[in-house]
């Protein structure tokens, strides 16, 4: 049966069909539908690859390994998730005359061909189409980014469009010096571009070249990951963009980039294995992860924007996750992993929160919002306080155990330099999300500024949804799941 | 003095047109009306066109040669129609002054060129066609990196990203033997011409929403 | 010292009388192009005789450099004409220096050129001399880099060496170095005769004038040889365009006559046909303000360098 097909043909389709349908509710509905039904796939995936090792399809143009999975899984999530709360939201913007239905139209045709652009990316074996969907998923959320046609946010998605495409053309050159490589090896033919392919080559591949390809594809996926310092694009693009994109941004767009890039340092560090550079991809990704966690709470500490903040606290996540990845112990390579799943269920309901503050305040400016946001909307904050509870790593929240088992691997692989630095940039940000959001929270309304408009308690359903899974999973991993991840670090760790 | 043959003149033929690329974008940065500037871009892709099809003549791969048409196609005849119709849209016919002036652009152009040359050195070799403009491909990416920095008006930043995406492809050809994969390289175009069919919209957007394409005006949003 | 006696004679003669031709020539094409009669071809002969016969006014306030520099700009084109091969492939003059004697006597003359202009402390002649002496701190690194450029390929500064090994290799003229560095020769070309984008020679406004600044207090027969001289230099200029970078037909050491025949008629045809194009030019192109001049120049300059890296580049 085929798997990775429809994975890839439902949300296509609904993104197709949303153009024909005349109403919102009808669109929001096949939104929830196609994300769901990938869900279910994805599920069915998860046994498959357990089963069988590595899915493919079309003679091997697709392919999904563990890692796939595991990412087909969290995006199916985020999206699902982001389609139950656009609904209402969206519905809440018309009422408000702030957008149109051409406008509404246009993010629910655009929300399913971004989720089909990362399905592709995480599904493709060959390298050049993986690049070519990962340039869609920006080219799609570009207009998602610009909806709401104010000045900002035109000036964010020029932003986040410039410095993405930059950075994806340095990918393609990367991406080209790879392949070239693989030409080099093989002279007379026209070598496979596959992934996998390459794998089984990559011992007979040109290191100066693969090396110089990964700082290349390093730069360019780094950018659409936000590595600091590439990352001036994300919270300009984060907070302009409506809440739901903001969600997939965070939640599993930074990550697609960076499981792009994981694929080349996949192959670099295999290919360098024993060299006398073994490690150069590695030694990469740390220094740049451990940059921007280090850089991220000076940020969050000055910020007077609610969403600008929340995408500072994913520059920190990306870092950590990077960081995990970078040491290269199977069990912070788990860890990072972990993260990720995490932080997908997490980072979403905090913006989620941050979209009915918007549109009860019309500003997410923290003066005009706070303090005092619990005495207007209270069934939000008290989700978000979970949810920032859940981001800042307190227990009994998963993000809490993903930390400690990255940094107590670090401590076991005698990295104590960077486990240190990792616990004092969590530390740091820690006290700045907390500090900042207890006080627009928390607290007394000041006097006469109180918007009449006060009953809302939407989104609540995507947002128990994604915390009640987070909860779940943080006391309760379930064995094929916990045995997926354990595959996936293998492969990153590179010992398939 | 023997006649030259096919091969030879191809040699000859291959690093001329990859060089006069080079000229092309240098005379981009110097110029400032912008339908000049898309005339030029056209050139240029022109320029990668041809390069694609000698190689795919001398090498006789037919997927070479459907890339120099889709390169035709895309980037000679329709990018450009595209752009000029958005120049008359928007009405705006000249850039403002860039941040260097033109002699100075066009000495750090030659350092950049340099740059390219001095990184692309260990892997450029004769072995094959074309392979030596690898230094050139590389200096067309950080020249057109330069441009979108020196210029403000947002088409003409545009345009910028499109001469790094022509950099690119010369890189493809100059690395690879016959090219990449015909699926590949119809992603890639498909996604050019996608992104500049965005950036338009956006740069239309730009314009109704500010009076104006100057991207020195979009610094709204800092921290 | 192998100095052919019949050769340097030859090339002198050819030197001074082709080169007042050549300039009537441009200037008629030009007329023509415009829908003009124009001054006949030889008309600049009679121009220089006339000049020669006058008698002069010079300036109280101008001294010995005003009388000397007339005489230092016609020799050193002269002997600069002498080093560049024109129809047989060891130039007269060759043993004295290549290309490096050839650049550095133009820079000579312009150099006396410019202090002439200054001499007599007029207004006009000043300016001249600093707008003339602008321009070729641009162009003259640039007629430097791209001769070096052609140099490098032939592995001699010897300017006959140097049009005999590109005329061994001749499918090697689409070498981009060669089309870079023939391209910034042609702008270098432009600015040092003075021609239309940089400079107009048939003009005597203020506000644009830079050669004929220098030369306003000029007269009788200093002014014919300030002309004359200006016509040499034209002339080995685009000898050392035709020849170096196209040299079709020249003849080589030891010629026969028939020989010889074939490479005259070859080099007025190339010299005609390079004339041709810079008439189109200048027809075609308008007057560049004066401040737009060192954007064309420096265009030159790094056509000229990205010549001479690409010499290094496909390798």
């Amino acid at each position: 049966m085929l798997l990775l097909t429809p994975i890839l043909l439902v949300p296509l389709s609904v993104a197709l069909l949303c153009l024909l349908v005349p109403s919102r509710r009808v669109m929001a509905a096949l939104g929830v539908l196609a994300f769901a039904t990938t869900l279910g796939l994805g599920i069915a995936l998860l046994h498959e690859v357990l089963a069988r090792g590595v899915v493919r399809e079309w003679s091997e143009f697709l392919s999904a390994d563990a890692l796939s999975a595991w990412m087909v899984l969290l995006i199916s999530v985020v999206s699902l998730a982001t389609s139950l709360y656009a609904g209402r939201y969206f519905e809440r913007d018309m009422a408000a005359g702030v957008i149109t239905m051409g406008r509404v139209r246009e993010f629910f045709v655009l929300t399913p061909l971004f989720g089909t652009g990362m399905f592709l990316v995480v599904l493709a074996n060959n390298l050049g189409v993986m690049w070519a969907a990962v340039e869609g998923t920006a080219l799609s959320s570009v207009l998602l980014v610009a909806l709401y046609n104010r000045r900002n946010s035109l000036e964010a998605a020029w932003k986040y469009v410039i410095l993405g495409s930059l950075g994806l053309a340095l990918a393609l050159l990367g991406t080209v010096f790879v392949y070239a490589a693989a030409c080099k090896s093989h002279p007379d033919s026209l070598p496979s571009f596959n992934w996998s392919y390459l794998m089984s080559v990559a011992r007979q591949l040109d290191p100066l070249q693969l090396k110089l390809a990964f700082v290349f594809v390093f730069v360019g996926y780094g950018t659409k990951a936000g590595f600091a310092p590439m990352h001036t694009w994300l919270p300009d693009a984060h907070s302009e963009a409506p809440s739901p994109t903001s969600a997939m941004l965070s939640g599993v767009s930074l990550k697609i980039a960076l499981y792009a890039l994981l694929r080349f340092h996949i192959l670099t560090t295999a290919c360098l294995d024993g060299g006398p550079d073994a490690g150069f991809s590695g030694h990469l990704l740390l220094g740049f992860g451990l940059f921007s966690m280090l850089l991220a709470p000076s940020f969050i500490l000055v910020q007077r924007n609610l969403k600008r903040m929340l995408a500072y606290s994913s520059l920190e996540h990306m870092g950590l996750i990077c960081t995990g990845i970078a040491l290269n112990s199977p069990l912070t390579i788990f860890g990072a992993l972990l993260h990720m799943g995490y932080h997908a269920l997490t980072k979403p309901v905090l913006f989620f929160a941050a979209g009915n503050i918007h549109q009860t305040f019309h500003s997410l400016e923290f003066r005009v919002i706070g303090p005092g946001v619990g005495k207007v909307l209270p069934v939000t904050v008290v989700l978000m306080g979970l949810a920032a509870l859940s981001a800042v790593g307190l227990p009994p929240f998963g993000l809490f155990f993903s930390e400690l088992t990255i940094i107590s691997g670090g401590l076991a692989a005698h990295q104590i330099t960077v486990s240190v630095v990792i616990l004092v940039a969590l530390l740091a940000s820690f006290c700045g999300i907390l500090q900042q959001l207890t006080r627009i929270l928390l607290g007394a309304r000041k006097p006469g500024d109180h918007p009449t408009d006060a009953r809302r308690s939407d989104g609540v359903p995507a947002m128990t949804l994604l915390l009640g899974s987070l909860l779940l999973f943080s006391v309760w991993l379930p064995a094929p799941l916990l045995e997926l991840m354990h595959q996936a670090a293998a492969i990153i760790g590179g010992k398939p | 003095m023997h006649p030259p043959t096919t091969l030879e003149i191809s040699s000859q033929v291959i690093p001329l047109m990859a060089t006069l690329m080079l000229v092309v974008q240098l005379l981009l940065i110097a110029q400032r009306m912008l339908l000049t500037n898309i005339r030029l871009f056209a050139i240029q892709s022109l320029l990668l066109s041809g390069i694609a099809a000698v190689v795919a003549f001398n090498y006789n791969a037919s997927h070479v040669y459907v890339v120099a048409v889709l390169t035709f196609i895309g980037k000679v005849v329709f990018l450009p129609w595209l752009l000029n119709r958005l120049v008359h849209r928007i009405q705006i016919h000249q850039d403002v002054e860039p941040l260097l002036n033109a002699p100075s652009s066009m000495l750090i152009c030659a350092a950049l060129t340099l740059l390219g040359y001095s990184v692309t050195r260990p892997f450029t070799s004769l072995e094959k066609l074309g392979n030596n403009t690898l230094a050139i491909a590389l200096a067309l990416l950080l020249t057109g990196f330069f441009l979108m920095i020196n210029r403000r008006k947002a088409l003409t930043q545009v345009l910028a990203l499109l001469t790094v995406e022509n950099g690119v492809m010369l890189a493809a050809v100059a690395l690879t033997t016959y090219g990449m994969p015909l699926v590949v390289e119809l992603g890639i175009f498909f996604d050019v011409m996608v992104a500049v069919m965005v950036l338009g919209i956006l740069v239309y957007r730009i314009r109704e929403n500010f009076d104006s394409m100057d991207t020195g005006k979009l610094d709204q949003l800092k921290g | 010292m192998n100095l052919d006696p019949l050769n340097f004679l030859g090339q002198t003669l050819a030197l001074l009388l082709l080169a007042p031709l050549l300039s009537g020539c441009i200037k008629n094409w030009k007329a023509k192009l415009q829908n003009r009669r124009g001054p006949r071809p030889w008309q600049v002969y009679f121009d220089i005789a006339k000049f020669l016969r006058k008698d002069m006014v010079i300036s109280e306030h101008a001294s010995w450099v005003f009388s000397f520099a007339p005489y230092v700009v016609f020799l050193t084109a002269l002997l600069a004409g002498l080093m560049v091969p024109m129809i047989n492939a060891p130039a007269p003059l060759r043993l004295f220096g290549g290309v490096l004697a050839v650049v550095g006597l133009l820079a000579l003359g312009r150099f006396f050129l410019a202090l002439g202009g200054l001499d007599p402390a007029s207004a006009f002649g000043g300016m001249g001399s600093s707008r003339e002496m602008t321009i070729s701190a641009i162009a003259e690194p640039a007629m430097m880099l791209a001769i070096f450029t052609v140099a490098i390929t032939a592995g001699s500064t010897d300017l006959s060496q140097i049009a005999q090994s590109t005329q061994s290799a001749t499918w090697k003229l689409l070498n981009p170095a060669h089309v870079l560095a023939f391209a910034a020769m042609f702008v270098v070309l432009l600015a040092e005769t003075g021609r239309i984008p940089v400079d107009n020679p048939a003009t005597h406004l203020e506000l644009t004038m830079i050669h004929e600044a220098m030369l306003l207090e000029y007269s009788g027969r200093y002014l014919a040889f300030m002309e004359w001289g200006a016509s040499i230099k034209q002339l080995v200029l685009m000898t050392l365009l035709v020849n170096v970078f196209f040299p079709v037909g020249l003849a080589g050491p030891q010629a026969s006559v028939a020989a010889l025949g074939i490479s005259l008629a070859a080099y007025l045809a190339k010299l005609l046909a390079l004339s041709a194009v810079v008439v189109v030019v200048e027809t075609t192109n308008a007057k560049m303000r004066l401040f737009r001049v060192p954007d064309l120049l420096s265009t030159a300059f790094v056509l000229a360098a990205l010549a001479l890296l690409s010499t290094f580049l496909f390798q």
